[in-house]
């Protein structure tokens, strides 16, 4: 194998990492302020792509449809928080956890209705022939999806770290009780993560839907591969989230180079599994030890 | 309070036992008009959702269409016919749990299904204990290859496309091929027979990949291909993955042609792959290019008849999937028409066994003890994508 097919390999890791990883973003905020992972996650991925369609096939200019579907899914993320999940909140997680998957078979079936069985296309967002990189050649598509899932974690970072929304996330996902008695207003900040959640998600399906296609039914596999990625990296934070869903990427595409494309998808399971085995909390999660 | 819980226990139970009663006095009312013997009960078990939702779709148009035909002009033997659709959502447990419903509460004489091969080869341990004849729509050549009394099968096997394409390829000088199929029970059949019979076409395989179904991204595959450096590239899948496949390969600068199976003969492969689609050749029946048929035969006249009533109700030409489900539902059809006494599903599966000569859009079909068929390779034509429609390759 020589450096240009290496490298090839690597950038095809990166390319499915870089999506799995926004799709990771989504769990890890959403586990961040709750405490719960949020099964519906997928569809937003899928939401995303399928509304862009919808909104390029009703004549809306392409960067339009784009971000009118990232906006419109992150509202039916605030949405599904504030009618199916809140009313519950009280019942702990269990019930929390079957509500999201209840949800995610809702929107799957809406989806149906709404946009038919088949694979939708979108075109580009910037059309041209591949870009050639020491041999490898990479779709434009590619950068876009790389450019956004930088945006989105620098932008999350800073949300995290510099601002009052961003601090009191932190606080709910320490405890909610104690943010609640010092003022913050928690049940804002969890729907608020649902809607970021679902942007998030929705980024990715729009990034992603001109190389793949899209479908009603996409959401699942979404789902399962940026659960993965999250637990890979660590739940809880940003960062956690883009590397494990960069790792998982890498290792499907050097399991085809090295291994077999047959085994590729058991061969990252296989590693996930010896991770959670050696590292329970993660590559990057801290240890949460129990002070008494 | 206690009281009135009660009370609202009574007023439901009494709101749903009357509406109960009206609705049976409907159902034997919508019975007894039009005519008197009770309808003959067909199920269908398709995929609606998940992978092959985009094959199933046309096929339950394509059945809806013909029984409404079929009703309109009286039924068969002055009887009706109803259809009972169920969802497999390309999921084998599924469709066992379809297969199960349609035999056991719906009683029904025989079940066109399934869409996907994996499924069809899931649902026979049903079927078996049941005894009710099978029509299957799916290509997979072990659906007759393993021979089972009760199943018959619409769509050219691979056992019959795969010598065709290999030899379209020897004849085009492309001897040196890459193979790169799916994991579903269609894919995994194709790759075989595809390495059995290679040699003996004077093809030879440099490099075998698989793709799983749902996946996104088939460069590292490719780059795989790229450095066993064939003269064409064969696929054999039938799901949404053909159309990133096309695309991958005009990222990653490859000039290889591709040709694929029956299954990428969609629209939405055209549309998917966009500008990569040209050039994209595949061997499957005449419905396509309907000249194909030669234009004062028999079965130009079938297909025609069908392409014209379908694109009339649908708004879209039938695309070789609802040919297989018209194909389907016109055997069990004929043969029902053909039962003398009594029908039940062992009569039923005698009658289609002795289907002769039946014309229609797939081929002419005839079925016998040993063939559960009946097509062979003088039904398929080669295609070519040009401008993005389907030509005939010459």
């Amino acid at each position: 194998m020589n450096s240009a097919e290496l490298l090839q390999f690597v950038a095809s890791g990166l390319q499915n990492g870089a999506v799995y990883a926004l799709v990771a973003l989504g769990f890890t905020l959403v586990y961040a302020s709750t405490g719960i992972i949020n099964f519906a996650q997928g569809e937003f991925f899928m939401l995303g792509g399928m509304l862009a369609v919808a909104g390029v096939r009703a004549g809306l200019p392409l960067p339009f449809a784009a971000l009118a579907s990232v906006v419109l899914t992150a509202s039916i993320g605030l949405l599904f928080e504030r009618v199916a999940l809140r009313p519950r909140r009280d019942s702990g997680p269990t019930v929390l956890i079957i509500i999201t998957i209840g949800g995610s078979m809702v929107m799957k079936s809406l989806a149906r209705h709404a946009f038919g069985p088949n694979e939708l296309s979108l075109p580009p967002f910037s059309p041209g022939v591949p870009i050639v990189f020491a041999g490898a050649s990479i779709d434009r598509q590619v950068l876009w999806i790389w450019g956004l899932t930088i945006v989105a974690v620098v932008a999350l970072t800073f949300l995290y770290s510099k601002t009052k929304l961003g601090r009191a996330m932190r606080a709910c996902s320490l405890s909610h009780d104690a943010a609640r008695l010092m003022g913050i207003d928690t049940a804002r900040v969890v729907m608020i993560s649902f809607g970021l959640a679902a942007a998030l998600g929705a980024l990715g399906g729009v990034a992603v839907a001109p190389l793949t296609q899209t479908a009603f039914d996409v959401g699942s596999r979404a789902g399962l591969k940026g659960f993965a990625a999250a637990i890979l990296g660590g739940l809880g934070n940003p960062i956690a989230a883009v590397v494990g869903g960069l790792v998982l990427g890498l290792l499907e595409s050097l399991s085809v180079a090295f291994i077999s494309s047959t085994y590729k998808d058991a061969i990252s399971l296989v590693v996930l599994l010896a991770v959670l085995f050696l590292r329970p909390q993660g590559l990057l999660g801290k240890s949460r030890r129990e002070k008494v | 309070m206690k009281m009135r819980g009660r009370l609202l226990t009574v007023v439901v139970v009494l709101a749903l036992g009357s509406a109960l009663v009206a609705g049976c006095a409907q159902g034997k009312r919508g019975a007894s008009d039009g005519t008197s013997a009770k309808p003959y009960r067909i199920g269908a078990v398709l995929s609606l959702t998940g992978t092959y939702a985009g094959l199933g779709t046309p096929e339950q148009n394509a059945i809806k269409l013909e029984a409404a035909r079929i009703n309109a002009a009286g039924g068969i033997n002055g009887r009706l016919i109803e259809v009972f659709y169920e969802d497999d959502g390309t999921d084998p447990a599924k469709a066992v749990a379809a297969a199960a419903r349609l035999i056991e509460q719906e009683d029904v004489l025989a079940i066109i299904g399934a869409t996907g091969t994996g499924q069809t080869m899931a649902i026979r341990s049903e079927i078996a204990r049941a005894g009710v004849p099978q029509v299957s729509m799916a290509g997979g050549s072990v659906v007759t290859d393993d021979f089972d009394p009760l199943v018959f099968q619409t769509p050219w096997p691979n056992r019959i496309v795969v010598p065709f394409t290999l030899k379209a390829l020897k004849a085009r000088g492309l001897t040196k091929i890459a193979l790169i199929s799916d994991t579903s029970g269609y894919g995994t059949d194709g790759h075989d027979i595809i390495v059995k019979e290679a040699a003996a076409a004077g093809i030879e395989v440099v490099a075998e990949q698989t793709l799983n179904p749902g996946d996104t991204d088939m460069t590292a595959q490719l780059t795989k291909i790229k450095g066993a450096a064939p003269d064409a590239i064969l696929m054999w899948n039938a799901g949404k993955e053909a159309a990133i496949v096309a695309k991958n390969m005009q990222q990653l600068g490859m000039k290889t042609p591709l040709v694929g199976s029956p299954g990428n003969g969609r629209k939405e492969f055209i549309e998917g792959a966009g500008a990569a689609a040209e050039g994209f050749r595949f061997a499957a029946g005449k419905v396509l290019v309907p000249a194909a048929y030669g234009t004062d035969s028999e079965p130009y006249k079938v297909a025609n008849d069908f392409i014209t009533r379908y694109t009339k109700a649908y708004g879209t030409p039938p695309d070789i999937f609802a040919g297989h489900a018209y194909d389907a539902f016109l055997v069990v059809v004929d043969a029902l028409g053909r039962v003398e006494g009594d029908v039940t599903p062992g009569s039923l599966r005698d009658a289609i066994e002795k289907t002769s000569g039946l014309v229609g859009i797939g081929g002419t079909f005839s079925y016998s003890a040993t063939d559960h068929n009946g097509l062979t390779m003088e039904e398929l034509v080669l295609y070519r994508v040009a401008d993005k429609t389907w030509v005939l390759d010459q």
